[in-house]
């Protein structure tokens, strides 16, 4: 079954970023159509997170485009490409701390509100009215992925698959367009797992676009249509899991991990 | 003074600047790079230096004596600031830290006036007033004192951080403090004794000055951040530091001489701040597109 | 939520005990609590700035002092009436930390503190320097009383009433802007600005907002200042002043918008005490001695108490929620 044509939401073309002497990623072109789910996997060290840093604009390419609904977003500010419909989470979480869960979720409805400094300090009504429908709107949020019940304990006291939840359900309060998720799976039990499975799933259906960084073959074998591959900063492999499952570059890469 | 004598003259109260600038910028990194801790009492050090030099010496102790006693007292307090207020703080950070070395010279300043005062205090120069006269601008032997400190640090820390031991040890807890601890280094004792060498180092410092620059509770803290600015902009290292010491005090010298004497200090606190902007500008490749 | 009548409630007996204050105690009380108010509404910018927004500025008393000499400046030449000068004051403080900012702001942690040190010191050397405008080293003298509609306000209880009107005031927008979506997006990139970008939040520009606006209600109060005592000298925007308002952040907490002001409350009177019983012992306090004072307390609290007295409220205040059921977990 080859790649469905059908609009493209993300293209990236000969994307290049190195770290001083280290090229973390070299000449990486891809698509990403609209409604998807797109994997990206690789061994440790293969440029995925930087991928999706550079994507999301936390670093600027050295070299190559990236254009979203058509647009060239490549080294523009973090927050302008999130305000333009891209939305991800971390890897290591990234959570904030001094806020409880629910305020970390309105946290992530930002881009969609507009009282400004002095529309809160005076506490006008329209900051008021809006801050009730972020409210509101967090909350569903935190509905969706099944943690309510946490709305206002601190982030310190949830273990670590509610803590990936709650970023998803932060990045979610923007409304993407596109979301990325950095090894979303990592650290969760089984069971977890499965729960995360259905959620994504659950916002294809709303539709979203999903992009995930993986480590978790499984995972990523049974939820993807496409599958990118990359090793030392180069995409190796691409294409439906089967193709890639079989792709001996892939399992070269992989060197004796289990690829199943 | 004509044109010519008065560029030598500033010159050589410039490059008097530059040299403790430099020494005291050393002691700020001395401490810096082992502990990661920015030590604002540095200044003070100084300070005592020459403070508690009168002090011995209006007590009746030969000069000898009160350098000595001094320099020993400034270790002390040094070392007791490490192991009173830095070692026991719980939650570590660069901020924590450098509130606490604040608040530390705050109470070492106030210390110093309660028990003696708010004026300018002297102490004599160490040799006879002999002064050289170089094509029509003077230099005094007091100045030399500095220039040959300066000389005499440099090479005495350059053998000590290379060719010794404990030197070595260091600059390998410079580099990797969790490395070296892993390899039996014992941290904490390290963090004392720059410590110490920082309040010692800055003592003697303070002490040649003060026969130029005179004494006083408040003379620490400009002088302190000073070699801060020499230290941050030399990137920490000694070469680096003694040549942004030797830029800022011909800057400051050049200033003081040409443009005002009373806005000297603003140079130096100028010179930082747009040294630090500056380095925040990224010329690299890669800039950013449509920043706002 | 029970959070919102209840603070309503604290609202209204802060209020009731303000006014009341100068009704039932003599001059010398009205006096320390105007200070207070004064010290206290700078120190709650500081610590908002350095507490919640992570941004370590040592320039408060700049804007202070500077806000405090354009009114005073104005008011004795008669260009400008107190009121109208401070107005003028805040607007010349809020340009210049906007160009001051914008380039300052991108420094990190120590960094950032050694370019507001120099500010600090520059601005301070600056007004010693410029004799003939600001009086040099012996200061203004003879600053007008604050008057407002013909009105003239000229005892310590005006001050005091006008004082804490202003802390009070700057206090309310500050908090309702910390409880708002600026207030969330102000705590998130102190946390993770990496993840706030990520979510849309323009940070520098954030924190160059509330930079200015702490500058600007720090000038206000620098104009009040002046103006009570009719007298400003550069020592105003000098280090000790800083060392005071730190003292006061980290005694009373950092982490909440009260803090400071309680903590600023707790110093001011500590230092009294200690005047009262050590006054003989020790000359009249001088800027530089409660420096040494209060250095000795930023010591004492950092190691052993680092979330200062509103964190260990804050603590057991939570403590008390979760034992009364009222929390999850």
């Amino acid at each position: 079954m080859g790649k469905p044509a059908d609009d493209v939401l993300l293209d990236v073309r000969g994307l290049s970023k190195h770290f001083g002497g280290i090229r973390a990623m070299s000449g990486v072109t891809f698509s990403i159509p609209q409604g998807s789910i797109i994997s990206m996997i690789g061994p440790n060290g293969a440029g995925k997170s930087t991928f999706v840093n550079v994507v999301s604009g936390t670093h600027v390419p050295d070299a190559g485009e990236v254009h979203f609904q058509g647009e060239d977003i490549a080294g523009l500010p973090g927050h302008v490409i999130a305000a333009k419909g891209i939305g991800r989470t971390f890897q290591l979480l990234e959570l904030f701390g001094s806020l409880s869960v629910l305020e970390n979720v309105m946290v992530g409805c930002h881009t969609r509100s507009r009282s400004g400094m002095l529309a809160c300090g005076f506490s006008l009504l329209s900051a008021l009215k809006e801050e009730k429908r972020i409210r509101e709107e967090a909350t569903e949020s935190l509905a969706m992925v099944g943690l309510e019940g946490r709305a206002h304990d601190p982030i310190s006291r949830l273990p670590l698959g509610e803590r990936k939840l709650v970023g998803i359900a932060r990045a979610l309060g923007m409304k993407p367009k596109l979301l990325m998720l950095d090894e979303p799976a990592g650290g969760l039990a089984a069971h977890e797992v499965e729960g995360l499975v259905r959620l994504i799933h659950l916002l294809v259906e709303r539709g979203l676009t999903l992009f995930i960084v993986e480590h978790n073959m499984p995972f990523v074998m049974s939820l993807s249509r496409w599958i990118i591959v990359l090793d030392e900063g180069m995409k190796i492999a691409e294409g439906p899991p089967e193709e890639v499952r079989g792709n001996e570059e892939v399992i070269k890469a992989y060197l004796g991990e289990e690829v199943c | 003074m004509t044109l010519f004598s008065q560029i030598i003259q500033y010159t050589i109260s410039g490059m008097t600047g530059g040299s403790i600038y430099a020494l005291i910028g050393i002691c700020w990194s001395l401490v810096y790079l082992i502990t990661k801790v920015l030590n604002f009492t540095t200044g003070e050090f100084v300070m005592l230096g020459g403070m508690l030099t009168w002090v011995f010496r209006t007590a009746g102790f030969s000069l000898v004596l009160s350098v000595l006693f001094a320099v020993a007292c400034t270790i002390l307090i040094s070392m007791i600031l490490e192991r009173i207020a830095i070692r026991p703080v719980r939650y570590p950070s660069e901020v924590t830290y450098m509130m606490i070395t604040i608040a530390g010279a705050s109470v070492i300043k106030g210390l110093v006036l309660l028990a003696w005062g708010s004026e300018t205090r002297r102490i004599e120069s160490f040799f006879d007033t002999e002064v050289i006269h170089l094509f029509g601008a003077t230099i005094t032997s007091q100045v030399l004192c500095v220039f040959g400190l300066l000389v005499i640090v440099t090479i005495g820390l350059s053998l000590f951080l290379n060719r010794t031991l404990f030197g070595k040890a260091l600059r390998a807890s410079a580099v990797n403090l969790t490395g070296a601890s892993l390899m039996g280094i014992d941290i904490s004792r390290f963090r004392l004794f720059c410590f110490g060498l920082a309040g010692g180092l800055g003592a003697i410092t303070g002490i040649v000055i003060t026969p130029i620059t005179f004494t006083g509770y408040e003379v620490g803290m400009l002088t302190g951040l000073k070699g801060l600015v020499a230290a941050i902009v030399g990137g920490w290292t000694m070469t680096g530091t003694m040549v942004a010491a030797l830029v800022l005090g011909l800057l400051e010298g050049f200033g003081a001489g040409f443009i005002s004497a009373g806005l000297k200090d603003v140079f130096a606190l100028l010179v930082m701040i747009l040294f630090l902007i500056i380095r925040t500008m990224n010329f690299a490749s890669g800039a950013r597109r449509g920043y706002p | 939520m029970n959070g919102a009548p209840r603070q309503k409630l604290l609202w209204l007996v802060l209020i009731a005990v303000i006014i009341a204050i100068p009704l039932v105690a003599g001059s010398y009380v009205v006096g320390v609590m105007c200070f207070i108010a004064i010290f206290g509404g700078l120190a709650v910018g500081m610590g908002l700035l350095l507490g919640q927004a992570g941004m370590f500025s040592l320039a408060h008393p700049t804007w202070f002092g500077l806000g405090g000499y354009v009114s005073g400046i104005l008011a004795i030449r008669g260009i400008a009436p107190p009121w109208l000068g401070s107005i003028i004051g805040a607007v010349f403080v809020g340009l210049i930390s906007y160009a001051i900012g914008a380039p300052l702001l991108r420094l990190r942690g120590y960094y950032l503190a050694c370019a507001t040190f120099g500010l600090l010191l520059i601005v301070q050397i600056s007004l010693a320097q410029l004799g003939s405008l600001t009086g040099g080293h012996e200061g203004l003298m003879g600053i007008p009383p604050f008057s407002i509609g013909g009105f003239v306000l000229e005892t310590d209880v005006h001050y005091y009433y006008l004082s804490w009107a202003l802390c009070l005031a700057c206090l309310w927008f500050l908090n309702n802007m910390m409880g708002s979506r600026m207030g969330r997006a102000i705590k998130s990139f102190s946390d993770s600005e990496v993840a706030a970008k990520s979510m849309g939040i323009n940070v520098p520009r954030y924190k160059l907002k509330v930079f200015i606006l702490t500058a600007v209600m720090a000038s206000l109060t620098g104009s009040v200042y002046t103006c009570y005592l009719r007298f400003a000298e550069p020592g105003i925007c000098g280090f000790p002043l800083q060392v005071q308002l730190m003292t006061m952040v980290i005694i009373g907490g950092g982490k909440t918008l009260y803090g400071p002001l309680l903590g600023g409350f707790v110093v001011m009177w500590l230092r009294e005490l200690i005047n009262l019983y050590l006054g003989e012992v020790l000359p009249r306090m001088s800027a530089q001695v409660d420096a040494l004072f209060f250095g000795v307390l930023i010591i004492v609290i950092l190691i052993f108490m680092p979330g200062g007295l509103s964190g260990w409220m804050d603590r057991l205040l939570y403590l008390g929620r979760r034992t009364l059921g009222k929390t999850s977990g």
